[in-house]
C-alpha cells in the first residue's frame, strides 16, 4: 500500500502570512546588588557565596532570593577556590582547520562549600573523555584581576587524592 | 458556593520604569502578601501567577519566577491572562479540596517590552493585521466614537469621566506617581494630542512595572488567619467572539453574562453594589463595563464617576500593569469593604464588584463579587 503523501501543498488551500516579533526591542532588568559584591571579590581573588540564614544553602554564584525559605539571603561566606565537576557533557564542533569533530568538555562546577553550581570551562583542549563526575578542579584565575566574569578563565584539573588512595587500596589487595 | 476569603494581599506600587528586576518585584509582593496575612511560605499550597511570555520576552517565563513567586517544590500554574483570571483558577483549586491556600500574583514590566506591538499580534493575522492601522488606541477609539454615537454623550462627559479617575488616582497612595494629577480638569483632557479621535493622550492609561499578589483560603481557613477576611461570593467570566467587527461595541456582552453569573451566584441584584472597582482601558469602557453590569441605565453611566462609586482608586487610570490590572481592582474593592482605602475611602460599603479583563475593548470580562463581614 503506498503511504499517504504528508507534504502540505503549498498554497493549495492554505497561505502563508508574513509575522514578526520584536525582539529587539525587550529590555530584560537584572539586580546587581549580588552581582558586584561576587566581581568586588574577584578582584581580589576571592570566591564569594551567599549563605540564607534560614536554611544555611549557600549559593554561588550568589543568588537574589532563596526560593527555599523566600527571603533574599544577605550572608557573604569566602570559599576556597576548589570545586568539582557536578556533572558534564561534550558539546560536538567541527575544527575549522582540519575539518575533524572535536568534542568539547561542558561541565557544570560545583565550588567547595557551595550547594549550587555553575558552568564553566576546563582549560582549552582538555579532553572530554577524562572528564568524570566528581574530578576536582581549581579556579584558574586570569593574569590581571579586574573584577570581571572573565577573571576566572577556567577552571584547572588537580590532582584526585581520592582517586590516588583508591588506586593504592585496590593495588594492596 | 463554599466562600472564598481573601486573607493577605500586597501590591508594588508602579512606576513607569521601576528600579527593580522581576524577581525583586514578584518577591515584594509575594513576601509582602504573606507577611500581610501573618502567613509562611510552607502554608501556601499552590501557586498561580498571570504572566505573558510575550511581555517577558521568555518563553514558558513562569518557571523563571519559581522562587521569587514562593513556588519552590509547590503546585504551581500559570494563567496567560489578566491576574483577576489567575484568582479564579487558584477559587478552583481551592473549591476542588485538594488545596488550602493559594498565592495569586500578576505581574509584568511595560518598561522592558513593546507593549503595543505585543498588543498587535493579539490581532487576527489574516484581516485585522496586515491592515496595520488596528491597534489599542484605535479600537479604543473605535469603541468611544461608537457608544458616543449610540447614546448621544458628549466628547466633554467622557473628559470630565476621565478627569474624575485622574483626579481619583492623585488619592490613591498605590497610584502610579504621574497618574496623580489632583488638578486635572476635563479641559485639559480635551486639550491633548488625539492618539486616535476621539481618543485623547490623556484618555489612555499610563503603563507602570508592577506586580501584585493576593492570597486566598477556603472558609475555615480564611476564619483562623483573619477575623475580617473579605469574601468572594460570586464571580462570573464571559468571552465574546474574537472578531472585532462582530461585536457591539457601545455594549459589552461578555460582561453582562459575567455580571449576571456573578450576582446570580452571590444572590445579589446591582442595586446592592455600592462600589465598584472595573477594569477599562479608558474612562469610555468603564462606563460601558458599569452600564453592563447593570449598574446605570445605558448611555447614563457617567453618572456613576460622578458619584464617585465607580472606580474612587482611579481605575486602570492610575496605573496600568498588564497581568496585574485585575488583581488591583481586586485589592482596591477588598480596601473599600475593609475600610482600608483612607483618602478614597466610600463610606458604607458593604458589597463591591471588581473586574478583569482581555483582549481589545474588554473581548473577555471576568468580574467577582465581594463582601466583608463574618
Amino acid at each position: 500500500m503506498p503511504l499517504p503523501d504528508y507534504e502540505k501543498k503549498q498554497y493549495k488551500v492554505t497561505r502563508t502570512m508574513p509575522g514578526a516579533w520584536y525582539l529587539s526591542n525587550y529590555k530584560y532588568k537584572f539586580n546587581l546588588s549580588r552581582m558586584r559584591i561576587m566581581l568586588r571579590g574577584f578582584k581580589e581573588g576571592k570566591i564569594l557565596g551567599v549563605k540564607c540564614r534560614g536554611c544555611n544553602h549557600v549559593s554561588f554564584p550568589p543568588k537574589l532570593i532563596c526560593g527555599r525559605c523566600l527571603v533574599m539571603p544577605d550572608q557573604w561566606v569566602t570559599l576556597p577556590d576548589t570545586g568539582s565537576v557536578a556533572t558534564g557533557s561534550g558539546s560536538p564542533r567541527t575544527d575549522q582547520e582540519t575539518g575533524e569533530i572535536v568534542i568539547d568538555p561542558v561541565i557544570l562546577v560545583r565550588q567547595d562549600g557551595a550547594d549550587t553550581v555553575w558552568i564553566h570551562n576546563l582549560p582549552e583542549n582538555y579532553s572530554f573523555h577524562d572528564v568524570y563526575i566528581g574530578m576536582p578542579i581549581k579556579v584558574h584565575w586570569a593574569e590581571e584581576l579586574k573584577g570581571l566574569w572573565s577573571d576566572i578563565e577556567y577552571y584547572d584539573p588537580i590532582e584526585d587524592m581520592g582517586d590516588k588512595i583508591n588506586k593504592e587500596e585496590l593495588a594492596k589487595k | 458556593m463554599e466562600r472564598i476569603g481573601i486573607v493577605g494581599y500586597h501590591q508594588v506600587r508602579p512606576e513607569l520604569d521601576l528600579q527593580m528586576s522581576p524577581y525583586e518585584c514578584i518577591f515584594t509582593a509575594v513576601r509582602g502578601a504573606l507577611d500581610h496575612a501573618g502567613l509562611k511560605r510552607k502554608d501556601i499550597t499552590t501557586v498561580i501567577s498571570a504572566t505573558n511570555d510575550y511581555y517577558d520576552g521568555k518563553t514558558i517565563s513562569n518557571c523563571f519566577k519559581v522562587s521569587a513567586g514562593g513556588a519552590y517544590m509547590k503546585d504551581e500554574s500559570k494563567v496567560e491572562m489578566d491576574g483577576a483570571h489567575a484568582a479564579q483558577y487558584a477559587m478552583f483549586r481551592i473549591l476542588s479540596q485538594n488545596h488550602k491556600l493559594a498565592m495569586v500574583y500578576g505581574f509584568s514590566m511595560p518598561s522592558c517590552m513593546p507593549f503595543e506591538c505585543t498588543r498587535i499580534l493579539e490581532l487576527d493575522p489574516t484581516f485585522d493585521r496586515p491592515i496595520s492601522l488596528m491597534n489599542s488606541y484605535s479600537t479604543c477609539g473605535m469603541q468611544m466614537r461608537a457608544y458616543m454615537k449610540k447614546y448621544g454623550v458628549s466628547e466633554e462627559q467622557i473628559a470630565e469621566a476621565t478627569a474624575t479617575n485622574w483626579k481619583n488616582a492623585a488619592k490613591n497612595p498605590l497610584a502610579l506617581q504621574e497618574a496623580q494629577k489632583a488638578d486635572m480638569t476635563a479641559a485639559e483632557v480635551l486639550k491633548s494630542d488625539y492618539l486616535a479621535s476621539p481618543l485623547r493622550e490623556l484618555m489612555y492609561p499610563l503603563l507602570g512595572d508592577g506586580c501584585t499578589a493576593l492570597i486566598l483560603a477556603p472558609e475555615k481557613q480564611a476564619l483562623k488567619i483573619t477575623d475580617n477576611p473579605v469574601w468572594i461570593t460570586g464571580v462570573g467570566n464571559c468571552q465574546e467572539t474574537y472578531y472585532f467587527g462582530e461585536r457591539d461595541l457601545t455594549t459589552s456582552l461578555s460582561m453582562e453574562k459575567a455580571s449576571e453569573a456573578a450576582y446570580k451566584m452571590a444572590g445579589v441584584k446591582p442595586s446592592d453594589i455600592d462600589v465598584a472597582e472595573l477594569f477599562g482601558y479608558t474612562a469610555c469602557e468603564d462606563i460601558i463595563l458599569a452600564e453592563s453590569a447593570g449598574l446605570a441605565e445605558k448611555g447614563k453611566g457617567d453618572s456613576l464617576v460622578a458619584k464617585g462609586c465607580l472606580n474612587p482608586s482611579g481605575g486602570a487610570t492610575s496605573g496600568m500593569t498588564p497581568c496585574a490590572t485585575g488583581l488591583n481592582r481586586i485589592i482596591e474593592a477588598v480596601k473599600q469593604l475593609k475600610g482600608e482605602a483612607e483618602e478614597h475611602q466610600v463610606s458604607g460599603v458593604k458589597k463591591a464588584i471588581a473586574s478583569g479583563q482581555i483582549g481589545f475593548c474588554a473581548q473577555n470580562n471576568i468580574i467577582y463579587v465581594l463582601e466583608g463581614g463574618n
